[in-house]
């Protein structure tokens, strides 16, 4: 098989969500030499992109996305140890994610935990109704870079500003970018409780932690990624 | 509360802990996605969806879906979060809850009590108008008001409160004593409305305000919403979900003798996927709840995951094909929910508020919940006027073929659907409303008398 061919296998296999294949596939194509960058910008992104505009335009749905997202991290997953010294590139960061106690809702937080993970974050899912201490305390165990908080309900949010709070009580506040997200939670509320960014939706969630990754020690805060209608 | 009842209740519980288990993942993105799509698939049902036609005017699809739905609640069942297993129910337990359905509930006091009834496409009778700031943050001080100013229309049947952001100036934290307090606190101040509308019989859903159990359980305290006038509300947030926090509800509304509000929300381009997958997903969902929620109602609400709505295209039309299917083919009764993503005091906001209205009432629901202004995202962005239009549609519809509110319909939508992913924001409260008179303000009243004479124009006529 050809380098175009196997870029384009890894790209459908994206598309299709198939975990089980695109590990073989990868392996195929480290194995005929193919640049591991390409691997990633031409297959997997690529794959990725058409998931996406699918998506947008009603012709792929929110599973597909969530498949897709796990199917590129899986590949991710057998490339990054070979990337050797440019690995670092890809190794974005640690996101430890969940949504907040009380609210069981955990749609929106599976979709930008995938993505986080397509797109090289290492992601620590808390899953859903999470009480404020445990984001700290899985933050400090797996030295985290960012805490990712989401929450669909109102009576909720308040337990955004608890991690927060409990953050700068133990003095540890700098170490971690707090990022928040979801139906109930709007830019003025990042700010109010001194959040370091906010998102609209998934792809502004990789969006905002890139760019914190990359100048979060310049730009003001709270970042905002997207319009709050 | 009756034997039979807490037998049946016992029954799921046990299910929930020795049903087949499964993972999340797998029931959320592999099993539920890939069996609804084979299912349209072999019921002929794929790519049905006609933009054309946002109101389903074919009535043997609508059958088609119904048979469809069924096989999809026999095949999947429904998924228990806690135990991460599967509760299933055979096609004759399904059978024999959709017989023994209720078809008609009566709530309330006095002159203000209502019947609602079980109802069917093109029904020569209006469905309840149910009415509320759905969903939305509405301050402490406001609170009374707002509800006021909806209940004081005699066209609105019955009331639904909002969520209170405070109690007591503290904020209301989920699954603490503030919330337990707020659900109790959140009656008494529906109650208040009710009373300073003149209409203290008037029957109401309890407890909107309860992300948790917590809430639901305050509400529901001797002196908080009394079962007698009140629906009880135990939404399922995710699709074919069963969790043990929903059923906590359900217990309490079985020992308090209060009608059940069981409830499901699926989305277009969510785990069911296109409009007619949301739709398959839908119908299933309310004949699963039939079978394992005991309910009164249920409701079912297909939103379009792009701008969290259902007043576009494939929303209307999903709503009317479900809702027809539903009600055709069985005897529970279908409550339909308005949301809007526009907000209050724009002419947008009444365009969705009628399409919707038309496609839920004229498809067979028996009750309609509205309205939603901004999808829930400002608070306090709500008033009464919007409410009185939405009642004022839905009683409009009684008797209304498909024909003529698919054509209503085809004529308004031009008018806002390029706007759905950037409605107006509208006005706050305060702003529309007169605060002594609680009548809106002139200029939102003639936007009101407007949209009225548009409709009147195309045969709608006033009630």
């Amino acid at each position: 098989m050809g380098k175009e061919e196997l870029l384009n296998r890894l790209k459908d296999l994206v598309v299709n969500g198939d975990e089980e294949g695109i590990r073989e596939a990868t392996k195929e194509a480290l194995e005929a030499g193919i640049d591991p960058l390409e691997i990633i910008n031409e297959g997997l992104k690529k794959g990725l992109d058409i998931v996406g505009e699918k998506y947008e335009k009603l012709e792929l749905f929110l599973p597909d996305l969530v498949l897709a997202a796990d199917t590129a991290y899986a590949a991710l997953n057998i490339i990054i140890p070979r990337l050797s010294e440019r690995a670092q590139e890809f190794r974005k960061g640690k996101v430890v994610i969940g949504t907040i106690y009380g609210d069981i809702h955990d749609i929106g937080k599976n979709i930008v935990a995938s993505l986080l993970r397509a797109n090289g974050y290492e992601v620590f899912d808390l899953g859903s109704d999470v009480e404020p201490r445990k984001f700290v305390e899985e933050a400090e165990r797996v030295e985290a870079d960012f805490i990712a908080i989401s929450c669909l309900l109102s009576p909720s949010m308040f337990y955004m500003r608890d991690i927060i709070q409990r953050l700068v009580d133990m003095g540890i506040r700098d170490k971690y970018y707090v990022i928040v997200g979801g139906a109930a939670v709007y830019p003025e509320w990042a700010k109010e409780i001194g959040a370091d960014g906010w998102a609209k939706d998934a792809e502004g969630a990789v969006k905002l932690c890139n760019l914190l990754k990359e100048r979060g020690k310049e730009v003001e805060k709270p970042v905002l990624v997207g319009k709050w209608r | 509360m009756t034997n039979s009842m807490v037998s049946k209740l016992l029954e799921v519980m046990d299910r929930t802990l020795i049903g087949p288990p499964i993972s999340r993942k797998e029931w959320d993105y592999k099993l539920v996605p890939r069996t609804t799509m084979r299912v349209l698939k072999d019921h002929g049902l794929e790519r049905t969806f006609d933009p054309n036609n946002p109101i389903n005017t074919d009535l043997s699809l609508a059958d088609e879906f119904w048979e469809a739905g069924f096989s999809l609640a026999v095949e999947l069942g429904m998924f228990c979060p806690e135990t991460e297993r599967i509760v299933k129910f055979t096609e004759e337990e399904i059978e024999e809850a959709l017989k023994n359905a209720v078809s008609e509930v009566s709530l309330g006091k006095g002159k203000d009590r209502i019947t609602i009834k079980v109802r069917v496409p093109e029904d020569p009778s209006p469905p309840i108008a149910a009415m509320s700031a759905l969903g939305l943050s509405v301050s402490e001080e406001l609170y009374v008001p707002i509800c006021q100013s909806i209940a004081q229309y005699r066209i609105v049947d019955m009331l639904l409160g909002a969520c209170l952001d405070r109690l007591h100036g503290r904020e209301v934290r989920s699954r603490t004593p503030y919330e337990t307090l707020a659900g109790f606190y959140e009656a008494k101040l529906v109650k208040e409305a009710l009373h300073r509308a003149g209409r203290p019989g008037m029957p109401v859903f309890g407890v909107e305000g309860a992300p948790t159990e917590y809430g639901f359980f305050g509400g529901f305290l001797p002196g908080g919403f009394e079962p007698e006038c009140t629906l009880a509300i135990c939404l399922i947030p995710e699709p074919f979900t069963l969790p043990h926090r929903i059923l906590h509800r359900v217990a309490v509304a079985l020992i308090t003798g209060t009608s059940i509000e069981a409830g499901h929300m699926t989305t277009i381009g969510g785990y069911f996927g296109p409009p007619e997958g949301a739709a398959l997903g839908a119908i299933a969902a309310h004949i699963l709840q039939a079978a394992s929620m005991q309910p009164t109602v249920i409701e079912s609400t297909i939103l379009d995951g792009r701008y969290f709505g259902n007043c576009g295209r494939e929303a209307l039309w999903a709503t009317s094909v479900a809702n027809q299917a539903k009600s055709r083919n069985s005897r529970s009764m279908v409550l339909g929910i308005t949301s809007q993503v526009a907000g209050p005091g724009t002419d947008m906001i009444l365009y969705e508020t009628a399409c919707i209205s038309l496609a839920e009432a004229v498809s067979g629901a028996a009750i309609v919940i509205g309205t939603r202004p901004t999808a829930c995202k400002y608070p306090n962005y709500c008033s009464g006027l919007e409410n009185k239009f939405c009642a004022e549609i839905l009683k409009a519809s009684a008797g209304m073929k498909l024909s003529d509110a698919n054509y209503v319909v085809k004529e308004l939508l031009p008018k806002y659907e390029r706007r759905l992913r950037d409605p107006p924001k509208g006005r706050s409260f305060k702003e529309l409303t007169n605060l002594v008179t609680l009548k809106p303000v002139p200029d939102w009243l003639a936007i009101y008398e407007k949209v009225w004479k548009e409709l009147e124009e195309l045969g709608i006529s006033k009630p």
